[in-house]
């Protein structure tokens, strides 16, 4: 299952959520405001501090923010 | 092979100037696409408090644009935000539009590209970005819950996006290498806040950190001192730039890379306005954005008659 780690008043993660709509893709999300431990898995995941929208296929291969190409790729589209 | 579409009007943008263009275009029955490359809303889609827009006392900029997509849609206008836009040729009749996917022939192009920030001009920003440096408070702020935040800039933007910050900070710097630009409010609304200190005529000349961002360089030029700060997050509002790129071979450009157009939004080709920020003009406000776009739309309509009647 495909997740995506997000935060509700962000404009990129609503963008990434339409996205994968658009292509049918069936996703997850974990609102990271609401939910400490996908805050940490998100964390973990990128090394980042929480930056989102981030999506990923199997907690390792992940696309950082909205980005066509690097989600057509992720995802095989 | 790519498939040919026509179109009365594409609009290029969906802020706040292409989608009021497109909600009066679909009003008046005009087959009207909007292509947006970046994000719905452009810069409003980051504004946390708007209150100088009539109508209401205060809104989210999300909100208010999403309402404004909802009118357009309403109307028959479709938006598309995720076929990018590759190339432009406006001189040709129709005008052509290509993106990733199609080919689109218009008959009228409005260029409400709007302006994109600018990146914090600092060679370690790479190194940093999303460990420390940010652009975007909306996505970023909650995770400096309980840090110390400093936001780059004078602007509006920077102001709102400061005064926003403080219900997560504990201290938070406002530092800007020049006087304030935003409004009174905004200041007035900022300098009431004991977690804030402004730090005018000051410039950030370095990051520091090992893995991530822990401290800033600072150079007050009043004093001609250099002090270090500890900082959790910096978020960086310094300014916009023209979203024209695509236009520079089609369209005179201004000093600024603006679009050069007059207040009724025609540029220099028939068939082909300028609508919002990018186009060249003294005051750029919201309220300015949308009434460019209903100026490019009523004229629009009116060229595409013209052009009915001599066919």
């Amino acid at each position: 299952m495909v997740k995506v780690y997000t935060v509700k008043s962000c404009p990129y993660c609503a963008k990434t959520k339409k996205f994968l709509a658009s292509k049918g893709v069936e996703f997850e999300e974990l609102d990271i405001e609401k939910d400490p431990a996908a805050r940490e898995a998100c964390k973990k995941l990128t090394g980042m501090d929480w930056a989102v929208p981030v999506t990923t296929i199997d907690n390792e291969h992940y696309v950082i923010d909205y980005d066509k190409e690097a989600l057509e790729k992720l995802l095989c589209l | 092979m790519k498939e040919r579409i026509h179109k009365d009007v594409v609009i290029i943008g969906a802020g706040m100037a292409g989608l009021t263009a497109a909600m009066y275009c679909g009003r008046m029955n005009l087959d009207t696409l909007v292509l947006e490359n970046g994000i719905i809303g452009g810069q409003i889609a980051n504004a946390t408090n708007i209150e100088n827009y009539p109508g209401f006392v205060s809104v989210q900029g999300g909100d208010l644009i999403a309402t404004v997509q909802q009118q357009a849609e309403n109307f028959g206008a479709v938006v598309d935000e995720f076929d990018e836009i590759e190339k432009v040729t406006l001189k040709a009749t129709p005008k052509i539009i290509e993106t990733q996917e199609k080919i689109y022939e218009a008959d009228v192009v409005i260029i409400a590209s709007g302006m994109n920030r600018r990146k914090l001009p600092l060679s370690e920003e790479k190194k940093f970005a999303g460990r420390g440096v940010h652009y975007c408070e909306l996505c970023d702020g909650h995770a400096y819950d309980g840090k110390i935040i400093a936001v780059m800039g004078g602007g509006n933007a920077a102001v709102d996006a400061a005064n926003f910050l403080t219900k997560y900070a504990t201290k938070l710097y406002l530092i800007h290498r020049s006087e304030f630009r935003a409004d009174e409010v905004s200041q007035k609304r900022l300098r009431a806040n004991d977690k804030v200190t402004i730090m005018l005529q000051t410039e950030i000349k370095a990051l520091r950190g090992n893995k991530r961002l822990e401290e800033v360089e600072i150079f007050d030029k009043k004093s001609g001192e250099t002090k270090t700060l500890a900082v959790d997050g910096i978020f960086v509002n310094i300014g916009v730039e023209p979203n024209t790129k695509l236009f520079k071979d089609e369209l005179t450009l201004t000093a600024s890379g603006r679009i050069s157009a007059g207040e009724d939004c025609r540029t220099e080709i028939d068939g082909v306005f300028a609508a919002g920020d990018v186009r060249e003009k003294e005051i750029r406000q919201l309220t300015t954005a949308a009434s460019d776009g209903t100026t490019a739309a009523l004229l629009a309509e009116k060229y595409l008659a013209r052009l009915k009647a001599v066919n």
